[in-house]
């Protein structure tokens, strides 16, 4: 670390390791519940660059911003998983995946890797240390976030891996659109807990229809080879 | 210099002494956040007194490398201790003949040689927890190896006491990602490696479920003691590593007068007891895992050194 | 004032939908609002063609050439829709409680579909695409049968996986615009006067992403797998107007930024863009001839022409940007024909399998000639209007020089003709089962077809000339210029 980073800024880069460590941490974790505590703890983590930016940029944007993460992603969203979800599909211990856990963080690792690679020719372009360390760590957030939702095969984890990337997405862009005015964000916000809401019930019909939202088991729509009769 | 040699011995001495007491401090506390009253925090002395004054039973089935073991045990914290900051802040005299890796591998010997001790007695439950114990050891390696070589690479060097300048310099070096994610690494680390919960339960008696505390089963009298008292200084030596290089290296005496290397004594016992408190609420709060999930809690030890690594590159801390 | 009244018309339809005195009229007052729209949306158009562009509020809402274009689509595939939906719905019984809650829906659709192309900030298409999608899963869910929830439920977790993706692309996107020293608020024309400014690598990055992002939503392979089924499963006035312009309306956004990308000549897109347009046609080709259900065939020839469309785009040349506008415009109003006959089709014969329809010629006249045509249409036969816009398309890419891209395209279309037609003709020839008791085609779903299916014809032979300046001014704005 360059001696010149003020200290909001330190701790900013402290908090996108932590962020980097709590993507890992949903990838390896077994438990419905686990999963959600880390999803909240890396809102959280959010919510405090956002607030250690604004501070150093004066933003007002960007505490509003960390506001509405902490009032939408750590308190909102948890509650109504809580409330519309069935008992056992919250409660789940064993999450259906597709690779185990070891493999898992490997491949999130990798991934990490690659948006680091990813992003590498735009490190040239900027000498910000704010946006050198928020915009690898975001995509990487988006990636991980991605791919704990591919290799999941229930309801609940797939809906906390699209609210990672949501978290990733943001956790980039405050770094690099501070300016943006607010509007965008406040819909975009509202947006993801409306269509969470929505979701969740219908995990709820899936339930209650077909008896589990284990995505493996919907198999009924595929294509089988027709006959040439 | 000779001066320093004294500190030396007097820093020697300083783990020799204190280590029981470390280990009667958690077991203390660790009775007490469950609501016992706990044993007396100078248990292990008295422990370790009664086991010197008993006889010592060798079975005629062993060979010199059960009754070598103990004394292994006992000397090779020690050695380790010459390495590493545990009162001073500058190098003493000693302290270049080897490095983390040296350190590394000193606690590996005498781990090597109590595994092989256990086999040797033909004891059923000596060779189960020797093969347990090794598997932790297996899969906490490359953790150890990263750790190092992580350190070592942010701090351009693998003695600990220059690597312990490194993150005092500024608070922004302190703070930065890579050492946050080392901390947590070695201490998942450390957790493996002194068979704490959520590895091994130190305070359990059933020997099919024992990791470490299998090797200590055979000795009587004195081997006993020795192997109690060794593995009570490993993992105090675990603990200032992990203290005075890497999460917190202050208080530790910054000039060579005596004065201030003694008043650098309860400053590192206080360091100690807060890190015994972090200790113990972390093993009430997790369960032991199964054999088989170790694996993945060290998996994600080495993710998270492999990116402490990651982070130091690309991001040019 | 008219674009503004164009874009909170299906507002208005969504709310009185909603009020409970109002319930039982929901259809009426959904088409007489949306119908009224799509005559608001030509007088947009043609102020559009007089004056090239069409301000409703400065930087909030503007219509361009391909804005209007866009807008001319959606209203007029959504308010056939919604007419054909009448009988559709009620013909298909046990939610007759409910239907003022899917008209309430649909209208909420309607209005997320018609003001992306009105709006001027491209954060704010981003979120009117997310609109969309939402508004999209509950219509797709609402028949409430258990394959009806598994196809909304891939649907849901695959696009809206999407969503931060682009989000990330949008606001890199805004970063670059900053750095590329804009100034000023961040539309789609001040994008494009800013593109040669704006840092390469950036733009490139931001691009990649959005594509990704909004891809999903479009269906282009290789994340196409929940296109099948939702539009498969949806009641199909919303399968019509999901396969007609919801599709769209993300690769419009895409388009927008493609042409922005390839106006600074560092970031090489166009190639990429070919690949993956060839690419999904290829997989949509090979799949349409193994389909077993006859919505789903048509839901494969959506991302088949999605896949011609962005080929054409990455052609980059004047006349393959004419040749994409105007593919989009004669993909829509053909494949919404096509799914209001899957409609009839399913709501008289009643099974979805293709293999149990025979002889749809002697059943019903009117079903098997529209089916055998809009067949036709979609497949690209002359003298339709799809052939056309195909042909320009191939024409365009050999003056290019891009002739390997060219022979693959023209391959697959043709492998693709013989898919559809080899179903489709097994499902309107032959003798039908006699056992088989059908209910008559319901009058206006009747009425619906026989209104779809003028244009189709028109256009094939005719195109008038303000729809002709309009698409001229729709390409050159792909282009650009």
């Amino acid at each position: 670390m360059s001696a010149q980073m003020s200290v909001p800024e330190a701790l900013n880069t402290l908090s996108a390791g932590l962020v980097l460590i709590s993507a890992f941490a949903m990838v390896a974790t077994r438990q419905v519940q686990g999963v959600v505590r880390f999803f909240i703890i890396q809102s959280l983590l959010l919510a405090a660059s956002c607030f250690l930016l604004g501070y150093s940029q004066n933003s007002f944007h960007l505490y509003a911003l960390g506001a509405i993460t902490i009032v939408a992603k750590v308190i909102a969203i948890p509650w109504v998983l809580k409330r519309t979800l069935a008992r056992e599909l919250y409660e789940r211990r064993e999450i259906d995946q597709a690779f185990n856990i070891p493999a898992s963080l490997l491949l999130a690792l990798f991934l990490a890797i690659v948006s680091v690679l990813l992003v590498s020719p735009i490190m040239s372009i900027t000498p910000d240390p704010v946006i050198r360390i928020n915009l690898p760590i975001g995509l990487a957030g988006v990636l991980i976030g991605a791919f704990s939702l591919m290799a999941r095969r229930e309801a609940v984890p797939q809906l906390i891996g699209i609210l990672a990337m949501e978290n990733g997405a943001f956790f980039a862009g405050i770094a690099i659109a501070a300016e943006l005015p607010l509007i965008a964000e406040l819909t975009v916000a509202f947006n993801v807990i409306l269509i969470t809401v929505i979701i969740g019930l219908l995990a709820r019909n899936i339930k209650e229809t077909i008896g589990t939202t284990e995505a493996g088991a919907l198999t009924e729509l595929k294509e089988e080879p027709v006959s040439w009769r | 210099m000779r001066q320093t040699i004294v500190y030396n011995i007097f820093q020697i001495l300083f783990v020799l002494a204190f280590a029981p007491l470390y280990s009667g401090v958690l077991s203390r506390f660790k009775e007490l956040v469950q609501s016992k009253r706990g044993p007396s925090i100078f248990q292990p002395y008295r422990d370790l007194w009664k086991l010197f004054h008993k006889d010592q039973i060798l079975s005629s089935e062993t060979t010199w490398i059960f009754r070598i073991t103990p004394y292994l045990v006992f000397i090779m914290p020690i050695f380790v201790t010459i390495l590493i900051p545990v009162l001073t802040d500058y190098p003493l005299v000693f302290a270049f003949m080897g490095d983390m890796l040296a350190a590394g591998f000193f606690l590996g010997l005498a781990g090597f040689f109590a595994a092989l001790a256990a086999v040797d007695t033909g004891n059923p439950y000596g060779p189960m927890g020797a093969s347990r114990t090794r598997m932790v050891g297996f899969l906490a390696e490359p953790v150890f190896m990263i750790v190092f070589f992580t350190v070592s690479f942010v701090a351009q060097s693998t003695i600990p006491y220059i690597v312990q300048q490194k993150w005092i310099a500024s608070p922004a070096a302190f703070f930065s990602p890579a050492h946050v994610l080392l901390l947590i690494a070695f201490l998942m680390l450390i957790l493996a490696e002194g068979g704490r919960i959520p590895v091994d339960n130190p305070t359990g008696h059933f020997e099919l479920a024992m990791i470490d505390e299998s090797k200590g089963l055979e000795f009587s009298g004195r081997g006993a003691a020795l192997m109690k008292w060794g593995g009570q200084m490993k993992f105090l030596v675990l603990a200032c590593i992990f203290l005075n290089v890497l999460l917190a290296p202050w208080g530790l005496a910054q000039s060579r007068d005596i004065v201030h290397v003694l008043a650098a004594v309860p400053l590192i016992l206080i360091k100690i007891l807060l890190f015994a408190i972090l200790l113990v609420s972390i093993e009430s709060s997790l369960a032991k895992l199964r054999l088989f999930r170790i694996s993945e809690f060290l998996g994600a030890a080495f993710i998270t050194s492999v990116t402490a690594m990651i982070v130091s590159i690309f991001f040019a801390s | 004032m008219a674009l503004i009244a164009v874009v909170v018309l299906p507002l208005l339809a969504a709310f009185l939908c909603w009020i409970p005195v109002l319930r039982r009229a929901a259809w009426i007052i959904s088409v007489v609002c949306l119908c009224s729209d799509f005559v608001l949306a030509l007088f947009v158009s043609r102020q559009v063609v007089r004056n090239l562009i069409f301000v409703g509020v400065r930087g909030w809402l503007e219509a361009d050439g391909l804005s209007a274009l866009m807008l001319l689509l959606v209203s007029f595939v959504c308010a056939l829709a919604v007419f054909f939906a009448g009988d559709y719905m009620r013909h298909n019984g046990n939610h007759s409680h409910r239907l003022w809650w899917f008209y309430c829906n649909y209208n909420l659709l309607a209005f997320a579909l018609i003001i992306v192309p009105a709006l001027a900030d491209p954060n704010l298409v981003w979120v009117g695409v997310e609109l969309v999608t939402l508004f999209a899963i509950l219509l797709v869910a609402f028949e409430g049968t258990a394959s009806a929830l598994e196809a909304a439920w891939k649907y849901s977790v695959l696009t809206i996986m999407g969503a931060p993706i682009s989000l990330l692309g949008f606001l890199v996107l805004f970063w670059s615009y900053h750095s590329g020293g804009g100034t000023g608020p961040e539309t789609w024309s001040s994008l494009t006067l800013a593109a040669h400014s704006m840092p390469p690598s950036l733009l490139r990055l931001a691009f990649l992403l959005v594509f990704v992002g909004f891809g999903t939503k479009v269906g282009l392979a290789p994340m196409h797998t929940w296109l099948p089924d939702a539009h498969s499963q949806a009641p199909s006035p919303v399968c019509a107007v999901l396969s007609g312009v919801k599709t769209s309306i993300p690769l419009y956004a895409i388009l927008r930024l493609l042409s922005i990308v390839l106006l600074s000549p560092e970031a090489r897109m166009g190639r990429w863009m070919i690949v993956i347009g060839l690419l999904s046609v290829a997989i949509a080709a090979f799949l349409l001839l193994q389909v077993r259900e006859y919505k789903r065939m048509f839901a494969y020839s959506t991302v088949e022409h999605m896949g011609i469309i962005l080929t054409a785009a990455g052609l980059a040349t004047q006349a393959s940007d004419f040749g994409a506008v105007s593919q989009m415009l004669n993909h829509s109003i053909t494949k919404s024909l096509c799914f209001y006959v899957a409609g009839t089709v399913l709501v008289t014969m009643e099974t979805r399998e293709i293999k149990s329809i025979r002889g749809l010629l002697r059943v019903s006249p009117f079903m098997g000639a529209t089916l055998l045509l809009c067949a036709l249409a979609i497949a690209g036969a002359p003298p339709f209007p799809i052939f056309l816009s195909e042909y320009s398309i191939l024409s365009a890419g050999i003056r290019g020089g891009h002739n390997l891209a060219v022979a693959i395209l023209a391959c697959l279309i043709v492998l693709a003709f013989i898919g559809i037609m080899l179903q489709v003709n097994r499902m309107v020839f032959g003798r039908p089962e006699l056992t088989h008791e059908e209910a008559p085609v319901p009058l206006t779903c009747r009425i619906a077809v026989i209104v779809a299916v003028l244009p189709v014809i028109a256009l094939g032979v005719y195109i008038p000339s303000p729809l002709h300046s309009l698409l001229q001014l729709a390409a050159r704005q792909l282009g650009g210029r």
